[in-house]
């Protein structure tokens, strides 16, 4: 498997060419283009349970399989927002990444979401965190730039920027009165790192773009 | 304080590191990551205007587009940095103001030194027909300042006149007057020439305009979303 990203950091996509039996799993949504003769299947990783288990955490990301069926299939991968992707090498460490960006990984990578701390991350925003780790490749994106950061202590982040974290980083998600707009009180959250460990977090956030958005949505007549 | 401005132009991302107790005052949203021991104060205005004074500009700030809160970071005790974004896609630009004046248009402003007063200026009946809601904040005093922009900063000497649409203004120094007006060409040009309010600009100073029009952008967006309660 050869792979590069391309047209980044402004608008990164992952173009991958695969042998014959190679596989990768990627969101839902994130085929911009690919061989004709790829197969595609939608798995349901983990079994039945594990899909049902998605779907309560409220994920609308269900992940689909691309198997190469000879030598030099391509499959090139566009993730929704515009911004950057960055490759992560697994080998035995596991990383938790946002649902919203994760975008691709090879079949080895387990993703998983994990139950508990998951749902009550983001204070409902729609987003929780997947836990990846096996040994493989994972790709992720980004709203915005992707910045990098090593933790050696503690360190604050707003939720909304959060991309990944390895898990080396133990989290708490506090609320942070007045940091964000007051009338959108779900942005209000940060979440503190402790330990050691690389996270990522992405320049812009797309509550703050939906927060901008909102007043220019036409107003419903009340006239009925 | 050392301002050092990453990922430009499209994601820019400013990353401020204090002095141990030093302060940063920043827009209310505007904070992505800091270190845990820089602390947080929301304030609505300035220590010395007392509860209601403070309340007072803090109403003003909304009215002028901004967050009602300011909120002060504060290194306690040893050296620490605090990351700020903006909301758009788009440039951060800092600024160091000598015992001189900016003035910004209100959702540029993203942080500034704590000897910088961030007040509002009203841009004059006028603009209020605009629709593009041109109001304006006064920065002034000594030390940094950033803003933002949606798209990329563009910086114009300004020398003799110059002309810029309302909604493309970022910040210009005050050694510039302004004037805003119905777009030239007449009203044929006003109500279908898509141009609306411009402002003139004369003297001799410097001129940051932004390369989208966030009112053009929200417009164009804003009718495909489900519609809003009223």
């Amino acid at each position: 498997m050869e792979f590069s990203i391309e047209n980044a950091p402004d608008y990164a996509s992952l173009h991958i060419v695969l042998k014959e039996g190679e596989q990768v799993v990627t969101e839902r949504g994130a085929m911009m283009g690919m061989s004709s003769d790829l197969k595609l299947e939608t798995q349901l990783k983990g079994g039945i349970w594990g899909a049902a288990k998605r779907a309560m955490g409220g994920e609308s990301l269900f992940l689909n399989t691309y198997s190469a069926t000879a030598d030099g299939q391509r499959l090139d991968l566009a993730p929704s927002a515009p911004g950057d992707m960055r490759h992560l090498r697994l080998d035995q460490r596991t990383v938790m990444v946002q649902s919203g960006s994760f975008c691709a990984c090879t079949p080895e990578v387990t993703v998983d979401t994990k139950w508990g701390g998951a749902k009550t991350f983001f204070g409902g925003e729609g987003l929780f965190m997947l836990k990846c780790h096996g040994v493989g490749d994972l790709w992720i994106s980004s709203y915005g730039a992707i910045h990098e950061v090593e933790v050696d202590g503690t360190y604050v982040v707003d939720t909304s920027h959060i991309v990944a974290f390895e898990d080396s980083l133990t989290f708490n998600v506090t609320s942070v009165g007045g940091v964000k707009s007051l009338f959108f009180s779900s942005e209000g959250l940060v979440c503190k790192f402790s330990g050691k460990g690389k996270l990522w977090f992405q320049t812009r956030s797309m509550p703050s773009l939906a927060s901008f958005l909102h007043p220019f949505r036409r107003v419903q007549s009340n006239n009925n | 304080m050392k301002i050092e401005i990453s990922h430009r132009p499209a994601y820019a991302l400013a990353v401020v590191t204090l002095d141990a107790d030093e302060v940063v005052v920043a827009e209310g949203g505007a904070m992505v990551s800091m270190d845990s021991h820089v602390s947080i104060e929301t304030r609505a205005g300035k220590k010395d205007q007392g509860m209601l004074g403070g309340l007072l500009s803090g109403l003003k700030r909304v009215v002028a587009g901004e967050s009602f809160f300011q909120n002060r970071f504060t290194a306690n005790g040893e050296a620490g940095s605090v990351t700020f974004a903006p909301t758009h896609v788009g440039d951060v630009m800092a600024t160091e103001l000598d015992d001189s004046t900016v003035i910004l248009q209100s959702s540029a402003f993203l942080f500034s030194g704590p000897d910088v007063t961030v007040s509002t200026k009203w841009g004059g009946a006028k603009t209020f027909f605009g629709g593009e809601g041109l109001i304006m904040l006064r920065a002034s005093g000594t030390g940094p300042l950033a803003f933002n922009s949606f798209g990329g900063i563009k910086e114009i000497d300004v020398d003799g006149k110059f002309t810029v649409d309302t909604g493309h203004i970022v910040a210009f120094q005050d050694s510039l007057k302004f004037k805003v007006s119905r777009f030239g060409g007449g009203w044929k040009a006003f109500l279908f020439g898509g141009e609306g309010l411009v402002c003139s600009f004369t003297g001799t100073g410097k001129l940051w305009i932004q390369t989208r029009n966030p009112q053009e952008f929200g417009t164009t967006v804003g009718p495909l979303l489900p519609m809003r309660q009223s």
